[in-house]
């Protein structure tokens, strides 16, 4: 048995349906509608203790819904649910406990109150002994540069600041597993790369269990090894990060610069593309792996042109990420 | 409760506390502004009367006692019950998610994690006043007996509304937001209870001992105490306010552990 695991989890809400205008709100009034929108539907995953996974998918996929049924804030329609042994939303009280979760875009610290009096709080809900609340808080502390603005409070703090602040609040319990659900939305470059190497490190030093839903997808690609891709609320990719590439990423694209102004004859499944002017010196040819080999373009190539420069290049995790939501690429 | 959780209920008032008072000026005009608005109400009700003798039998001061009851029970009230008050709103902005996500009873949770002090002292302190002014001269004997029989008057009267409050919470969980039946049952009904409830129709009687039974919370009380004539109900009434509100309050409970299962989030 995993640490996490998701059965054939579904959930659907219940959406009002409006007409538009006065007329659609008073029929509404008389007659309300509903309409049941899937927002997970039939997922299945486990993830092993220890694991730090990133969890993606396009807005209103499902993401925090899913997170919501292992946090237990959600009981799934069908399905089950198991984390480290509880049921989250039939035992809360003593689940709750072992787990953290950030919401990047709701804190949980007061709003007027100095850092510090959020995490006194926290320590109290908590019940977390004294030497283990010092210890962390210490260490969290130097981690994310904290210590200039612990006293200030919370409503002066900057976006960054706030985050880190909010995501030490939710570890000060040592959590067993955490949640990250977009940790670092509208934080800076530097900020998310701090947030990112200590989300790193807690998951290396302590063994921490973490699941993490994020639009960016370097966030992903600099913290964890597996991903999980959900679209309209169904499961489309469960491996590793380099997998995607050798899953999707089967176009190539080859940068050509020729030493003088050219026109190439069009080559089979190949899609030529001008980069400078039509006729001009850049080209990039694009084509998939599996009906063209790199070694026959280039030598269909080099018979007939003379080449000052090239590069090869393969596709970015995020133009893939962007495709598998597009729906481009087969499933 | 356990020791560990009057500590925790501690730690959250004095953190309320601290953020409510983090404006000082502000925090004693609210507690200010809301004193003069509830006491304006009270001031224009008081010359209204001076034109009467009495109203059924009450005459001016027993009226205010009515009153100091209303204002006291609420002040006391609004101490434990703001985060049911509120409630919506913390079901809206996410709020609730989070208290779902610690591990300690959600109730407690709501109860102990917000308080609206500034309510509490201005209702707190016009309840003193009409109660400073209205207690001698409305003629009440204070023995230990009345003091005890007041005393559990006042706490019955705060689970009569609190009971209130937590019904109207457990709905929102259905309906998401409550605000204007709590306007219709609470405040509409409130407005009644500032006179006795003999002056009113029989249907608006009724109402008031046994839909939304604010009878309960001032007049059968102060008819304990003030003996009036026009007590036209069972006289074991005058004893019933701590039962009605204990009462009322178990079934809100059992109500509120009932439509918790049903909460759905409020999505992103």
């Amino acid at each position: 048995m995993s640490f996490i695991e998701v059965n054939e989890v579904s959930k659907a809400f219940r959406v009002s349906k409006r007409s538009a205008g006065i007329p659609g709100m008073l029929a509404n009034l008389v007659v309300p509608k509903y309409e049941k929108k899937q927002a997970v539907d039939n997922i299945s995953f486990s993830i092993e203790q220890g694991e730090m996974v990133g969890f993606i998918g396009p807005n209103g996929a499902g993401k925090s819904t899913t997170i919501k049924m292992l946090s237990g804030i959600l009981y799934p329609d069908t399905g089950s649910v198991r984390v480290n042994g509880y049921i989250p939303y039939r035992q809360r009280k003593e689940y709750v406990g072992s787990i953290g979760v950030v919401f990047g875009q709701k804190s949980q610290l007061q709003w007027d109150l100095p850092v510090i009096d959020s995490f006194e709080l926290l320590k109290a809900i908590y019940r977390v002994p004294d030497e283990i609340y010092q210890t962390n808080l210490k260490r969290f502390i130097e981690m994310l540069d904290m210590s200039g603005f612990i006293n200030q409070p919370v409503r002066q703090l900057s976006l960054g600041q706030r985050m880190r602040a909010d995501i030490v609040a939710a570890l000060l319990h040592s959590p067993r597993i955490v949640f990250f659900d977009e940790p670092t939305i509208g934080v800076d470059v530097v900020g998310k790369e701090t947030i990112r190497n200590f989300i790193c490190e807690l998951n290396a030093r302590d063994k921490v269990t973490m699941l993490f839903t994020t639009h960016d997808m370097q966030d992903i690609e600099k913290t964890c090894k597996r991903l999980i891709i959900i679209d309209k609320g169904a499961k489309v990719y469960d491996g590793f990060i380099s997998g995607i590439r050798e899953a999707y990423g089967t176009t190539r694209q080859v940068d050509v610069e020729f030493v003088e102004d050219c026109t190439v004859k069009p080559i089979e499944h190949v899609e030529i593309k001008e980069l400078d002017a039509p006729g001009g010196r850049k080209k990039r040819f694009l084509f998939e792996s599996r009906e063209m080999q790199i070694d026959s373009l280039m030598s269909s190539l080099l018979a007939d042109y003379a080449i000052r420069d090239l590069t090869v290049s393969e596709p970015e995790i995020e133009g893939l990420i962007r495709k598998i939501y597009n729906g481009e690429v087969a499933r | 409760m356990k020791n560990d959780t009057i500590y925790l209920a501690g730690v959250y008032t004095r953190t309320i506390m601290k953020s409510w008072f983090q404006y000082k000026v502000d925090a004693v005009l609210r507690s200010l502004a809301v004193f003069l608005r509830e006491a304006t109400g009270i001031i224009v009700i008081y010359f209204t009367l001076l034109k009467f003798e009495s109203l059924n039998g009450w005459d001016i001061h027993e009226l205010l006692f009515l009153f100091s009851l209303l204002f006291l029970t609420y002040g006391i009230l609004i101490i434990f019950f703001t985060g049911l008050r509120d409630f919506g709103r913390t079901v809206r902005n996410g709020g609730f998610d989070r208290f779902i996500l610690r591990p300690r009873g959600l109730l407690f949770q709501l109860i102990f994690s917000n308080a609206d002090w500034f309510a509490a002292i201005g209702h707190g302190s016009l309840g003193i006043v009409l109660f400073v002014i209205s207690a001698g001269n409305a003629g009440i004997t204070w023995s230990p007996g009345t003091i005890i029989y007041y005393t559990a008057a006042l706490i019955g009267g705060v689970m009569i509304q609190g009971a209130i409050f937590l019904l109207l919470a457990s709905l929102n969980i259905y309906l998401l937001e409550t605000n204007s039946l709590k306007e219709l049952f609470y405040w509409n009904m409130r407005k009644f209870a500032g006179y006795p409830v003999s002056i009113f129709h029989k249907a608006i009687q009724f109402c008031m001992i046994y839909i939304v039974p604010f009878a309960f919370v001032n007049y059968f009380p102060a008819q304990y105490l003030l003996r009036k004539e026009d007590m036209a109900y069972p006289s074991i009434y005058m004893y019933l306010t701590p039962v009605v509100g204990v009462v009322m309050y178990l079934a809100a409970y059992g109500f509120w552990r009932y439509s918790i299962r049903y909460y759905n989030s409020s999505g992103n």
